[in-house]
């Protein structure tokens, strides 16, 4: 499969995902600095939320939060009066997914299983450069 | 904080039958779990039973939704925020 290809499907799945929880407005994957690897979004997505700099912030804050003692760090869930941002640590990536703030939470940790084969392949990608 | 929970979850575990019991707030996260019930599947049963309550929004209290398949029942009930799931053998 040629890469655009790849990246349509790949598209295609994250929209099928996003569809699966209501009120889920934005499934961003980054590496460890915040560079955008893949994003898809709906125009209900904060354009503050999707931006390297916010992005950023959860690769140092789930380093601090692994030096707690308490083995390393998982996720990290921060609520807003409108939103709310899930972090999952799948380093080198990270995944990111805005909300609304009335959005079922254990959904968007469930959905979990389902990044972890499509990031294994690109984790492979990542971990070469 | 929790003990009463989980006081109360093994007390339902020890009932003839049940194999797993699961509680989640509103939110979809999981407040305890016991047997065959997944952490994870929390946020599901809670979306399953906010749902199934849209199906009577007259009605004052939360229906009860009873999933069943060839070795399992599993009861979902909800009450002031709070939603419980119990896992039943059927042999």
């Amino acid at each position: 499969m040629s890469m655009p290809e790849c990246r349509k499907e790949l598209k295609k799945y994250f929209n099928h995902l996003m569809s699966l929880v209501e009120g889920l407005y934005a499934i961003i994957i980054t590496d460890r600095d915040g560079v955008p690897v893949f994003k898809v979004s709906t125009e209900n997505a904060p354009e503050l939320a999707l931006r390297p700099t916010f992005l950023s912030t959860f690769g140092m804050a789930t380093d601090q939060a692994s030096k707690l003692g308490l083995s390393k760090n998982k996720s990290m869930i921060s609520t807003y009066s409108a939103f709310q941002v899930v972090h999952l640590n799948k380093l080198p990536l990270i995944v990111t997914m805005v909300a609304s703030s009335k959005t079922n939470t254990g959904m968007l940790l469930a959905l979990e299983r389902d990044f972890d084969n499509v990031l294994k392949d690109m984790r492979a990608v990542v971990d070469i450069s | 904080m929790e003990k009463a929970l989980e006081r109360q979850l093994d007390e339902t575990m020890n009932n003839p039958g049940v194999v797993g019991v699961l509680c989640a707030d509103k939110q979809g996260l999981c407040l305890g779990a016991r047997g065959t019930g997944e952490r994870q599947t929390c946020g599901l049963i809670t979306s399953l039973a906010e749902t199934a309550q849209k199906l009577h929004p007259d009605e004052s209290s939360s229906p009860v939704i009873s999933i069943e398949t060839d070795n399992m029942q599993i009861l979902i009930k909800s009450k002031e925020g709070i939603t419980t799931a119990v896992y039943k053998s059927s042999t």
